[in-house]
């Protein structure tokens, strides 16, 4: 089936860096997709080349089966919520109303909910408004297009954590009824980390990793204890990071952990602590992890 | 509702953005009779320029105002291009019929009781109604799309190419000139009258002539538009 | 966040709300024949995505734990909570009688020891009613 959103080679280049650098992704459609990374990283470049706002250098993107820039048919089934948009000189509920006549699948009744649910009133000048009420008005305008092929770039900024958690429970549950492909940009991790169905990590303009979050969501451990129970443990198996203090030891274990491993911990009186999907990303943004986490690296022992 | 119309109803989502150029014309016109003294028979005309020229800066305002959310929104660059210049040529039209209107006033009432003349602009705008009407369209749907190719130039290329944009069109101006100059083609000033040379209305067709090249211009300059 | 609903870090998402749903029924929560909470529902209860939530009731459906409607939903099979608690002696031993033992070894508590200790707590908790 072919892909809702993909990239082929896709490079930015700019005068003096190279902001992506041949991003090769498929993503189905109907799912929820985590874009991240740290800053700089090349996530909003990629989201802005997606929505058509940005040209490619070299390489291809297409979404929906074709190219977006300048494309009216796909750029009418597409929503961009950008972390930085700029209004004209108008009303919250005016914005909305523009967005309703270029939105097919717009639904006003669920637009005013949530201006609701986030407290901004709709007729108040958009150049008034909060960082927060900005990012609401963004939002609401993401969520009440139903577009088939959305797009968020950390839509949250100036957003505290409540209402952050009703953004996430808006989009669960619009995205429930409604099923649409989403890509969420983000550097909250954890705190959103169970909408993902897929994970896909960019670092430096290079995409470092691309997995469903349920391969992700195990597959590393924290090891600690003493330090020749972990060796019994760890041992031959692929390590991302090891410490030392004293007769104590901490690794961190790649690989899924059958019952008797659980057992041995237990008994050896070990540690076991799984590793959280932004601890993951950070291990991968800060390239210890090769493109598949099962590459093993490491595998001496650490007590010798 | 195709996008084109889509994007001009969008510029006027917030009717006030717009309307606001109308109310320049009365204002002009009260500093006009106030500061242009009374019964003197003074064409005040001058003040019309600052109509002309806020449609001009209208143009330019519509490219970094509104294009960042009417490419969110979903219209393509060509689209928005197409669809504000319609609603310029719009704008231009009832401008033009407003100007025209307030023209005929003026006569009937021999410049508003005071002498003055405001609407009459020797030579350009002294003809019959749907000349003046004709003519100032075309004027001032001009300025509107060269202040949008300025606009896309500006937001495209920053001041210094807007800059370098202005010094290649009075380059071309100043050669075109020495030209003309050159081949004696009588092009009078307006206080000679129109015995030779060109008449209003063929000034008229050569300022609309310079709008389609605006038009092309333009068009072709906001496709790598990035916000 | 799912944590807060007590989904944790290590186990796929999908195998902890199977497992709950088990649980659930094993413990007469859910009745057979009752009506288990749609994709949706789950979803939005522990802030997961959908889908995670619809693999979860798969696996227990392909288990035959839960059967479907058509156009009603998914329903706990006749026989379920049976065989989940059968399934769930079979797993006793490994996963309550061996740490049991190891822990005791560690501690140097003996066999009768152990015996002793489990009387009397046996004998507590029926005093207590639960």
């Amino acid at each position: 089936m072919t892909p809702a959103i993909s990239a082929t080679g896709l490079t930015r280049r700019y005068r003096d860096h190279t902001a992506l650098d041949d991003i090769n992704i498929a993503i189905s459609g109907g799912t929820i997709t985590g874009l991240l990374g740290r800053n700089g990283a090349g996530k909003t470049t990629l989201l802005r080349i997606l929505a058509g706002h940005e040209f490619p250098s070299s390489g291809s993107v297409r979404v929906l089966g074709a190219p977006p820039a300048e494309n009216e048919d796909v750029l009418r089934r597409l929503v961009f919520v950008r972390e930085d948009q700029a209004y004209p000189d108008i009303k919250v509920g005016q914005a909305l109303r523009a967005a309703s006549w270029f939105h097919p699948n717009w639904d006003s009744t669920l637009a005013s909910s949530l201006l609701d649910d986030f407290g901004v009133r709709a007729n108040k000048a958009v150049k008034k408004l909060s960082r927060g009420q900005r990012s609401a008005l963004g939002i609401t305008i993401g969520l009440a297009a139903r577009a088939e092929v959305t797009l968020f770039d950390e839509p949250y900024a100036g957003l505290d954590a409540v209402a952050r958690q009703v953004f996430y429970d808006r989009l669960l549950a619009d995205f429930a009824e409604f099923p649409r492909t989403v890509l969420l940009s983000t550097h909250l991790i954890d705190e959103a980390a169970a909408l993902f169905e897929g994970v896909i990590v960019i670092d430096r303009g290079r995409v470092v990793l691309d997995a469903p979050a349920d391969v992700l969501r195990g597959v590393a451990t924290r090891v600690s204890g003493p330090c020749l129970a972990v060796d019994a443990l760890a041992g031959g198996r692929p390590v991302w990071e090891r410490r030392r203090l004293g007769s104590q030891a901490s690794v961190v274990m790649v690989g899924p952990l059958s019952p008797d491993d659980r057992e041995q911990a237990r008994s050896s009186g070990l540690d076991l602590t799984p590793l959280s999907l932004q601890q993951i990303v950070v291990q991968a943004a800060a390239g210890v992890l090769a493109p598949a986490p099962e590459t093993s690296f490491e595998t001496e022992r650490t007590c010798a | 509702m195709n996008t084109w119309v889509k994007v001009a109803r969008y510029h006027l989502v917030r009717p006030a953005n717009y309307l606001f150029l109308l109310w320049i014309l009365p204002f002009s016109f009260a500093v006009g009779a106030v500061t242009a003294g009374r019964g003197r028979g003074h064409d005040a005309a001058g003040y019309l320029i600052s109509f002309f020229i806020y449609f001009g800066v209208l143009g330019m305002q519509t490219i970094g105002r509104s294009l960042p959310f009417g490419l969110t929104l979903g219209a393509s660059r060509r689209s928005f291009y197409s669809g504000t210049a319609l609603l310029g040529m719009a704008l231009a039209l009832v401008s033009g019929l407003v100007l025209t209107a307030l023209q005929a006033i003026e006569r009937a009432t021999d410049g508003w009781g005071l002498s003055m003349h405001f609407f009459r602009v020797p030579y350009l705008l002294n003809g019959p109604w749907y000349a003046t009407w004709l003519t100032s369209a075309v004027v001032l749907f001009a300025l509107f799309v060269y202040g949008m190719w300025h606009g896309i130039v500006y937001s495209r290329w920053g001041p210094l190419g807007t800059l370098a944009f202005i010094a290649v069109q009075v380059l071309v101006v100043v050669a075109g000139a020495v030209v003309v100059r050159f081949e004696h083609w009588g092009v009078r000033s307006a206080a000679s009258g129109s015995s030779a040379g060109l008449t209003a209305l063929g000034l008229t067709a050569v300022v609309a002539a310079l709008a389609v090249l605006v038009l092309a211009g333009g068009h072709a300059t906001i496709r790598r538009a990035t916000v | 966040m799912p944590e807060m609903a007590g989904l944790d870090e290590g186990t796929p998402l999908f195998v902890q709300v199977a497992d709950r749903l088990a649980g659930e029924i094993a413990d007469g929560g859910l009745a057979e024949g009752e009506r288990v909470p749609s994709t949706n529902e789950l979803a939005a209860f522990y802030r997961i995505n959908p889908a995670t939530a619809a693999k979860g009731i798969n696996v227990l459906a392909d288990d035959g734990l839960l059967e479907k409607r058509r156009g009603i939903g998914m329903f706990v099979a006749t026989g379920a909570r049976q065989r989940l608690l059968a399934r769930r002696r079979a797993e006793f031993t490994q996963r309550y009688v061996a740490p049991l033992l190891s822990e005791a070894t560690r501690l140097g508590i003996d066999t009768g020891e152990l015996f002793d200790l489990i009387k009397d707590a046996g004998h507590e908790r029926e005093g207590v009613s639960l």
